[in-house]
């Protein structure tokens, strides 16, 4: 009997049964009740089979990347979840929603210069003071401030939605620090490749423009012609650090944390290893509060201390300006159209859903009397007073004693609250089990502010909800995003971030490698390095226990000794000091609970990697999670020549890493330092071995284990006709300039990369990392074999640790400023 | 009333600290019934710079900046001060309902408006618990002034005065549920039943000169810093001093320093230290009255 192929799917069967949901506008089926032109265009090309095959493309390429975002509160990254499909906007829908988005720009702008500066609103009775003093975001030392560069935002984002009426209305706007843009660009760069037939043949506006023109926004706040901006990140843990790092790299900017800032003599710096650098332009993704922990939030350490102090010296233009977060307070929203009218003399272009804020007595009892028929929220900030854990509640959906609590609290406070008119927002279609059904979605918009006045980016970032009546929509479980193509009448020009002039300075270097970054490089060569090392350990440990009733008596002696090496490395736990070969091994291996083991070296690896993202490339990022993934099978692995395949396995995976390192690496100061680090940490790691396997008593299978480890059986055979004996060994291990294990020619590497890298101060006299290695250096080149002894091997260790260390002092971060808030002992 | 001041801030590092950066609040404000006729600053280890600034509150702060390696940092202020605060108002108030109303209305944005003092701030949490508790003495109708001096009296009543219990970081509600701690931890408290009600109130770090027992003699560095809670009575009065630690209308006994929305706008001492060890710290504050003393306000 033979089983039917299965009938291959027409789009119109993902969609037969399509329903927009009762009452509320779908953007796929228009009012008339078919599929709008777009959509039909778009879905008519699609077929079945290729489209499963575009998914399954697109699907594997975010996996790749590793495009991800952090839950607040969660240790480890979730992968993104992304729409199959785009969301599609047609011409006439994106020509008023620019218009809206250019005059809501362009108002937040003046109202936060008129706010901060000469108060009209507030005098003239348009806006009341308590409205600007209650938001948390109100920087008061931005008072009377004129930000360096001029300008408040340089770029600005709102939240969009359609209404029942069909028009687009503004949810909420983002003043602060945007973000989103940079998953735009990501989702878009997935969806071009889904696609690819579709979006080049449906004229759809690139977002490459906008970056240029934002880059351009940030460059013309500097001072100096040739700016360094820094992106400023809350760091790892930041819910959207990919998106920081993503963007850091694609606009090429410094990717910093607040201790690689340094505020001196009114001028911020960035702490390199060639010393201070000027810092001109400081793009920002940390709170205001947070940003300058001696004149705002004090236990903040994130920001960088004087950095306002910085700003009112006018040489430091930070965007966008601290406080201008003020301008997302919902409280505002119902002043919108009035102070529209007041900056402006215009009405607003684009409505923002109905709001009252209960601060004023009148809006007050409105919202009292229809209170469950209102959506409340916080009037100022994210958190409802109250009722922390939710952005907005409906009382009518409340428990009578929250509902009770509430109206109290609104009764009491009026000035926190507001109340809201309910939104319903309109639905996209998005993939759900091989059909398509429809999802209440928000679309952030972005604009960046230019000489010939505000510029919107055509697209935007779209998050979808999963469940059909949502009213807020979150990044958070089981949120989408989706691409948005933005559909042009007319031929799209292709336009990349290539700027248009040809006066372009060639430049080889770029600029200089940041403290934190130098550090984390160096780190992640050594961890790479040691997992290596382990890896080699435990591969050969089960080769000669494979081979042991093959050999001589004294074998078993050279076991416990690796055994023991895994132990003093911390790849082996207590508990199994003393354990069975392969269960040695395979702890060593794969089990992250021994902070010495394969796996958790490549774990550490990274977590240092994760800090310099921008840094490491997509090609390493994968091949480190496919070493992850290789490690992470201990209950799979049942005897010895398991694991020594899968240790075999895992070398192979880092010798493609390292291949790509020496391969694909700009020979820049950052390839250095991880180069030092992979070389430092080699350098200990042989000598060590040394000291156990080329030791003054070592037995000729202790020798012979050293040359395995070294990679260096075949060398030495071709060199010596004799059988292994000590001082060859030693001199292949230790001495031999020409063997790219030996120790000589990691510290002859080492030199090499310290006399490239900057000095501090010109003054001709070497600085002392140099000094040790060029000493070491001369040592190794001098010695001969015959006269080493294991003790002048655990000199040579101890010179190369105290190389990291002085590496350590003069180039990574020190130190670092630590807040010392007193002055209250002694209080009455 | 004419006071000399000696403030101390002493701190004795474990290590040796290679720079620091202070932001000092220990300058007596210029305001009614307040003049600072004399002040200096002597800090050792001599500082790379000093620098006098007034913050968005009306309050001096000096910025100085040491980068020369030391191990004991000493902060010393001295100043001399004039009170010529009238003495204490009999009234009792506008209502404090009108008062609210007020505020709300208030299209005043500048350093001592009230729209400032009116929300939840760092140190200040507002709670249910609070303010039911402040709203037992702000009866419907009743006089701001008489309100307030109810409310101090009832915390000096209730909560126990205990230095070792709380400190500048423990909550305001712990403290208010443990019903003790110090001057901050009343002040704190008091702010935030009042903003509860969605009054104004302000934080103010100062002096309060104290008077020895019959007989002995003032103890040298005895005196303290102190703090405590100044209300806003509305346009015409503008804002009024009470202070719950010692259940009395603020007069020419307290000497202020700053004004903020809570302890963190006025730390009279902040900053930060590169160095890596921990310290000590050792306060000393004379209040020498240089004319007469007069009698003390009456307590309430």
């Amino acid at each position: 009997m033979s089983t039917p192929l299965p009938s291959p799917k027409t789009p119109a069967a993902w969609y037969e049964n399509y329903k927009p949901l009762p009452g509320i506008p779908d953007e796929f089926i228009g009012a008339d009740g078919k599929p709008r032109a777009s959509w039909r265009n778009f879905l008519e090309q699609v077929d079945a089979g290729d489209s499963e095959r575009s998914f399954a493309a697109a699907d594997r390429r975010i996996r790749d990347i590793g495009v991800s975002y952090r839950v607040h509160g969660e240790s480890s990254e979730r992968a993104w979840q992304m729409s199959r499909l785009p969301l599609l906007i047609e011409e006439t829908d994106w020509t008023e929603i620019v218009a809206g988005v250019t005059q809501r720009a362009a108002l937040i702008e003046a109202l936060l210069a008129d706010v901060y500066g000469d108060g009209r609103l507030v005098g003239d009775g348009i806006l009341p003071a308590a409205v600007v003093a209650g938001s948390r975001d109100f920087v008061r030392p931005m008072v009377d401030m004129k930000p360096p560069g001029g300008r408040w935002m340089n770029m600005y984002a709102v939240d969009l939605g359609r209404g029942p009426d069909g028009r687009w209305w503004v949810l909420g706007d983002r003043a602060q620090a945007p973000s989103g843009a940079g998953y735009a660009l990501e989702n878009r760069l997935v969806m071009s490749r889904a696609w690819p037939a579709k979006y080049r043949g449906m004229n759809i506006e690139r977002l490459a423009p906008f970056f240029r023109a934002f880059r351009s926004s940030l460059a013309d706040a500097a001072e100096r012609s040739q700016p360094r901006i820094c992106l400023l990140t809350p760091g790892p843990f930041s819910a959207t650090y990919f998106e920081q790092a993503y963007l850091a790299r694609y606009l090429g900017f410094l990717l910093v944390e607040g201790d690689d800032l340094v505020v001196n003599n009114g001028l911020t710096h960035v702490r390199t290893i060639a010393g201070l650098k000027r810092a001109d332009v400081i793009w920002r993704r940390v709170d205001s509060d947070f940003i300058d922990p001696l004149e705002l939030n004090g236990k903040s350490r994130l920001g960088v201390p004087g950095l306002l102090s910085a700003m009112r010296a006018g040489h430091t233009a930070v965007s966008n300006a601290p406080g201008s977060g003020f301008a997302e307070s919902r409280a505002l929203m119902s002043f919108m159209p009035r102070i529209a009218k007041h900056l402006l003399g215009e009405e607003l272009r684009m409505p923002n859903i109905a709001t009252w804020w209960c601060g004023d007595r009148e809006a007050q009892r409105d919202v009292l009397e229809d209170f469950d028929d209102m959506a409340i929220a916080g009037a100022f900030g994210n958190e409802i007073p109250g009722f922390a854990a939710e952005q907005q509640v409906l009382p009518g959906s409340l428990l009578p004693a929250d509902r009770a609590r509430l109206r109290e609290a609104v009764e009491t406070r009026g000035l926190d609250y507001v109340g809201q008119e309910v939104v319903r927002l309109s639905t996209a279609p998005v993939w759900s089990d091989g059909k398509l059904v429809p999802r209440p979605f928000v679309l952030r918009v972005f604009a960046t502010a230019t000489a010939d006045g505000w510029r919107v980016m055509p697209g935007g970032f779209c998050r979808i909800s999963a469940r059909p009546d949502a009213r807020a929509v979150s990044m958070g479980e089981g949120v989408q995003s989706a691409d948005v193509w933005v559909l042009s009448s007319k031929p799209v020009v292709m336009e990349t971030l290539l700027p248009s002039t040809d006066k372009v300075q060639i430049r080889r270097i770029l600029g200089n490698l940041p403290s934190r970054a130098a550090d984390n490089l160096f780190w992640y060569g050594r961890y790479l390095e040691r997992a290596e090392a382990t890896l080699r350990v435990v591969r050969c440990l089960c080769a000669r226990s494979l081979e042991m009733d093959l050999s001589s008596g004294d074998l078993s002696k050279t076991l416990t000794l690796l055994g023991h090496q895994l132990f003093a490395w911390g790849a082996v736990t207590e508990e199994n000091e003393e354990a069975p070969t392969f269960t040695i091994a395979r702890q060593a291996l794969c089990d992250d609970q021994a902070y010495g083991s394969g796996l958790s070296g490549v774990r550490l690896a990274r977590s240092a990697g994760s800090i310099i993202r921008e840094r490491i490339s997509i090609d390493a990022s994968k091949l480190l999670r496919i070493l992850d993934n290789q490690l992470t099978n201990m209950d799979e692995l049942m005897n010895e020549s398991d694991v020594f395949e899968a240790a075999d396995r895992a070398l192979q995976t880092l010798a493609a890493l390292a291949g790509l390192e020496q391969e694909n690496m700009n020979r820049s100061a950052g390839w250095r330092f991880l180069d030092m680090g992979r070389r430092t940490e080699r350098a200990i790691n042989t000598c060590r071995l040394a000291r156990t396997f080329a030791s003054d008593d070592a037995t000729a299978d202790d020798l012979d284990v050293m040359l395995d480890l070294i990679d260096s059986q075949i060398t030495y055979r071709s060199r010596y006709v004799i059988g292994v004996a000590l001082a060859p060994v030693r001199d292949m291990v230790l001495l031999d300039p020409f063997n790219p294990r030996s120790v000589g020619f990691q510290i002859a590497s080492l030199q090499a990369h310290i006399a490239d890298l900057p000095v501090l101060y010109e003054d001709g006299l070497l600085e002392e990392p140099r000094q040790i290695v060029e000493r070491l250096g001369t040592e190794i080149a001098t010695s001969a074999a015959g006269n080493l002894e294991t003790s002048t091997i655990l000199a040579f260790e101890q010179k190369v640790t105290s190389f990291a260390e002085a590496v350590a002092t003069r180039y990574f971060l020190q130190r670092p400023e630590l807040p010392g808030g007193l002055g209250a002992s002694g209080l009455a | 009333m004419i006071y000399n001041i000696r403030h101390l801030t002493a701190y004795s590092y474990t290590r040796q600290v290679a720079s620091a950066r202070l932001v000092l609040r220990v300058t007596p404000r210029e305001e009614i019934g307040q003049h600072c006729i004399a002040y200096t600053l002597n800090i050792s280890p001599l500082p790379l710079s000093v620098e006098t600034e007034h913050d968005f509150y009306g309050n001096a702060v000096n910025v100085v900046t040491i980068d020369t390696e030391h191990k004991e940092l000493s902060i010393e202020a001295i100043s001399t001060v004039e009170l010529t605060h009238q003495a204490a108002l009999p009234l009792s108030g506008e209502p404090w309902e009108d008062i609210s109303n007020a505020a709300l209305l208030s299209r005043d944005l500048t350093g001592t408006a009230p729209a400032h003092f009116m929300f939840a701030s760092s140190r200040v949490q507002l709670s249910p618990e609070v303010t039911r508790y402040a709203r037992d003495s702000f009866k419907p109708g009743r006089g701001i002034l008489e309100a307030s001096r109810d409310l101090i009296r009832r915390i000096r009543a209730d909560f126990d005065y205990e230095p070792e219990k709380t400190d500048i970081n423990t909550p305001l509600l712990q403290a208010f549920k443990q019903r003790h701690g110090v001057c901050q931890d009343f002040a704190h408290i008091m702010i935030a039943g009042l903003r509860g009600l969605g009054l104004p109130a302000a934080y103010v770090s100062g002096y309060i000169r104290t008077i020895p027992p019959p007989g002995e003699k003032r103890l040298e560095g005895a005196d303290a810093t102190h703090a405590w809670v100044s209300v806003w009575c509305g346009a015409s009065v503008g804002w009024l001093g009470f202070d719950p630690t010692n259940a009395i209308d603020v007069g020419n006994d307290h000497i202020s320093l700053a004004v903020g929305r809570d302890f963190s706008d006025v730390s009279p001492v902040y900053g930060m230290f590169v160095g890596s060890g921990g310290a000590e710290l050792e306060v000393e504050v004379d209040v020498i009255p240089v004319t007469a003393p007069e009698p003390r306000a009456a307590k309430l």
